[in-house]
């Protein structure tokens, strides 16, 4: 540590009720809050955003109101505009990364948010009709209260609101296909579906992490317990402390390129404050999906599904200010660099996604550098395979990537995912987004349009007052 | 007093300071080159994009350090180079001019004014700064 010596830990002052929280960055918010004051990132801008809804909808909430049918139409603005901001405050920064130079991200993933507010409503619907309603929804969301090496997590159940719902929707409306007040309906079966996965699994009232000053502590004190009696000492500079970093980094690095250059590969749960006082964090990294083709060089490279890593991090050591692990499942810090500051760590594989929590297996420090050879293997492998697909592959590869990922855990866990493939055609491609392909180079669509709408957060349009709930679109003018 | 020559984002501070060539990379033929050629820890690696799949292998196999001329901390690329901890400056602007990386609106001739100047430039990479990352002749 070169920059805290002689500072203490304050991050504990971000949970007091008056506090605000710091500023992660210098821009501010405006969405449909026009002529209003600007909205900040962070505990802030939470508070802002929920001082300006009309319904109760972003304050805690019960099992009753979760289990109501629909939202009214104030409740689904307030989402909206809640979300558009969720977004702008975990992607803005990240959103200036350009070109990959790889693999067409801005292409892909425009598509794939208009596929998923076309494509998922009635798939959705027909898996909740399917698991007895929405008590069996929340019920999914809940079993990742004891499990590590799920995608049922922050990520994924986030993308259901705010990416099929709220870029989609956003995106569609950019292209001028729809209108503000064609499907509500669909739209309400879309932000039902998230709200019941995510209160099931926080069970607190709130449904995301930025309600709940950054915080995901999902999991059963009894689960953590076992889990953290496997954590092994690392001492800073050590070579043990080394070999669980660098584990750590090679493996989130090819939950990235198996994912597509997306964060559908990682998942953190956090902080959860440990008897000592230092920090866990649980964190899930995806490097192998069956259904992914490209995933076969991950499986002759002999990984699993998923490695979980508790990684324990001393917060004096860093003078830690904030922590965030924010909606999209990744840790932030302020200082930023928390890898000095761990302190301890314990490493685990699923092999399957429906392995039982029995047979999952604990991995020694020592013994990392067998699974860090293959995770290299593997990542050179599917490297140069990716180098060598042309673009219209890499782009429907992408867009699979997030239309079926996203929604892919919670179809699992209801035994919808085969019925989802063979009645509803879940792995086709809609014709409309087909011929989409085509509109989205025109005009710098993909590269400046959409995330000009969608990081500015001026195209979450909201849903016209007096709007019929049952309301989809009725016609094509 | 060393020259500094390029200015970005700072990914996260730290008291590394690597020293190497810098080698534009531009396409993911030349990242595949570049490790076959076993010569990758001479080199600090300057690519266009943030994101983190373009750079994958070489952050596998022991990159000392990353420039970047668009993206932030937030960025994929930013989040994988603190894990490994390779140092990164990101959207890196040349201190000798006035051209910005600017979303959606930067032309090409920004990126190519970057890779013209720093490429084959011998440098040392400053990250000590919370914010600032410094790109420093080392010649």
């Amino acid at each position: 540590m070169t920059t805290t010596e002689g500072k203490r830990a304050t991050f504990k002052q971000r949970y007091e009720e008056a506090d605000d929280g710091l500023r992660f960055q210098d821009l501010t918010y405006t969405g449909n809050f026009v002529g209003m004051e600007p909205v900040t990132d962070g505990i802030k801008g939470d508070k802002m955003m929920k001082s300006r809804a009309k319904s109760k909808v972003l304050e805690k909430v019960s099992k009753e109101d979760v289990l109501r049918d629909e939202f009214t139409i104030d409740e689904l603005n307030d989402l909206n505009n809640y979300l558009a901001w969720n977004i702008w405050d975990v992607l803005v920064m990240r959103a200036t990364e350009g070109v990959s130079g790889m693999i067409p991200r801005q292409e892909y993933e425009i598509l794939a948010f208009m596929h998923e507010f076309y494509r998922w409503p009635e798939i959705l619907r027909m898996t909740t009709e399917e698991v007895g309603g929405g008590q069996g929804i929340m019920d999914i969301g809940a079993t990742a209260r004891r499990e590590i090496g799920t995608k049922v997590n922050a990520v994924h159940d986030w993308c259901i609101g705010a990416v099929g719902f709220g870029m989609g929707r956003c995106g569609l409306l950019a292209l001028e296909v729809i209108k503000a007040g064609d499907y509500v309906g669909e739209s309400n079966e879309i932000l039902k579906f998230m709200q019941r996965v995510l209160w099931g699994k926080r069970q607190d009232g709130y449904i995301l992490n930025s309600q709940d000053r950054y915080r995901c502590r999902i999991h059963e004190p009894d689960f953590l317990a076992q889990i953290a009696a496997q954590v092994e000492p690392l001492e800073p500079g050590s070579p043990k402390h080394g070999a669980f970093t660098q584990f750590n980094a090679a493996a989130e690095l090819l939950s990235f390129l198996d994912h597509y250059d997306c964060r559908l590969g990682l998942g953190d749960t956090g902080p959860y404050e440990l008897p000592d006082g230092n920090l866990l964090i649980l964190r899930d990294l995806f490097v192998n999906e069956e259904v992914f083709h490209w995933s076969d060089v991950c499986d002759d490279a002999g990984l699993p599904h998923c490695y979980t890593l508790a990684i324990i991090i001393d917060p004096e050591k860093m003078a830690l200010a904030e922590i965030r692990v924010n909606d999209i499942s990744t840790t932030f810090t302020r200082p930023k660099n928390y890898i000095e500051a761990i302190v301890g760590g314990a490493v685990f594989a699923r092999q399957k996604w429906n392995t039982p929590m029995g047979e999952v297996y604990p991995i020694k420090v020592d013994d990392l550098a067998e699974h860090l050879g293959k995770v290299q293997t593997a990542t050179l492998k599917l490297y140069q395979k990716t180098a060598r697909m042309n673009r219209r592959d890499l782009i429907w590869n992408g867009q699979y990537v997030y239309y079926i990922d996203m929604i892919l855990p919670h179809l699992r866990l209801a035994g919808t995912y085969d019925k989802a493939c063979r009645d509803y055609d879940f792995w086709e491609i809609d014709q409309r987004v087909a011929n989409y392909y085509y509109d989205i180079v025109k005009r710098g669509f993909a590269q400046e349009t959409v995330p000009s709408k969608i990081f500015s957060g001026a195209g979450y349009l909201p849903f016209p007052e007096g709007a019929s709930l049952r309301s989809s679109k009725g016609r094509w003018l | 007093m060393a020259e500094v020559l390029a200015e970005g984002y700072n990914v996260f501070d730290t008291s590394k300071s690597p020293s190497g060539t810098i080698r534009y990379l531009s396409a993911p033929a030349d990242v595949i080159n570049l490790i076959q050629s076993g010569k990758l820890g001479e080199h600090i690696l300057l690519v266009r994009g943030g994101t983190t799949t373009f750079l994958a292998p070489a952050l596998s196999m022991g990159a000392i350090g990353v420039i970047t001329m668009s993206g932030a901390p937030e960025s994929h690329l930013g989040i994988l180079s603190r894990e490994f901890q390779t140092p990164c400056v990101m959207t890196a602007h040349l201190t000798t001019s006035d051209s910005r990386y600017v979303v959606g609106n930067t032309d090409d001739a920004h990126f190519e004014e970057i890779a013209q100047a720093l490429d084959g430039r011998r440098v040392r990479l400053d990250c000590t700064d919370h914010e600032v990352g410094r790109v420093i002749a080392d010649d």
